[in-house]
């Protein structure tokens, strides 16, 4: 996978995070590396990213997924780049 | 338990010193002469010694629960509309059977604090490793609710009103 195409799907859910957080001048100065928790993200608002990744990038999300993937702009757009191989 | 309103702009600064006022007034309820509470190195508020509690914050209020000589406590507010598929992902299907309106007594944004809730209390018991809230299963017996993962269970309690949901868990 190419690194535009990375870039492509972390515009994609930083798009998605406007959508379901609304703040677009506070998603832009989310950093791509940096804990959406610790940046202010709510709970609530990062299980409906979730969500909404599934119908944008059609998967589902296992029950055991681990943490850590769902740190970040970045551990997420490498989730989905690593399902579509 | 103590609140503290969040003024305007209603941002993460804002919400932050609310939440440190809450705690503040929980400590004095709870009889702690320290009434600070620094932000550790990963983001968890550091009650003093013999006075563990938690705080959570919505971009409205704040709210903190400090009970002294728990192993740890968690506290939770929500004020956000749950929509049903955000339910489904948070909630197990026997949990949404048996637990939600009308069947059960509580709405999705109360069970979503309570799992918030118990995974603050939890989430610093070294066995468990690292977890998700949404992992923690929700049970009701005898009108007691409690939540389990991975065989540790802690008690639960649920308030609600019409825009606000909270949950306190304790660990003893």
């Amino acid at each position: 996978m190419s690194d535009t195409a990375v870039g492509e799907v972390r515009q994609r859910i930083r798009e998605l995070l406007v959508e379901v957080f609304g703040g677009p001048s506070f998603v832009g100065k989310v950093p791509d590396a940096v804990s959406l928790r610790e940046a202010g993200v709510p709970s609530t608002a990062l299980v409906a990213l979730l969500v909404a990744m599934e119908d944008a990038f059609g998967f589902e999300w296992d029950d055991d997924v681990r943490p850590e993937v769902l740190r970040s702009i970045d551990s997420l757009a490498g989730h989905v780049v690593a399902l579509r191989g | 338990m103590a609140t503290s309103a969040v003024p305007a702009p209603h941002g993460p600064a804002e919400q932050f010193a609310a939440g440190r006022r809450a705690a503040a007034a929980a400590l004095a309820a709870a009889g702690s002469a320290e009434r600070t509470v620094p932000r550790a190195r990963d983001g968890r508020p550091l009650f003093p010694p013999g006075f563990t509690g938690s705080i959570s914050h919505t971009g409205r209020l704040a709210a903190a629960v400090v009970s002294p000589g728990a192993e740890a406590v968690g506290v939770d507010i929500e004020s956000a509309l749950i929509p049903p598929r955000v339910a489904a992902f948070v909630l197990r299907e026997g949990e949404r059977r048996r637990l939600l309106a009308p069947a059960g007594p509580y709405t999705a944004r109360d069970l979503f604090a309570a799992k918030e809730a118990a995974f603050k209390a939890m989430n610093c018991i070294g066995t468990l490793g690292e977890f998700l809230f949404w992992q923690i299963g929700l049970a009701q017996a005898a009108g007691a609710l409690s939540a389990t993962y991975r065989g540790e269970t802690v008690p639960l309690w649920i308030g609600s009103q019409a825009d606000l949901s909270f949950a306190v868990a304790i660990r003893r």
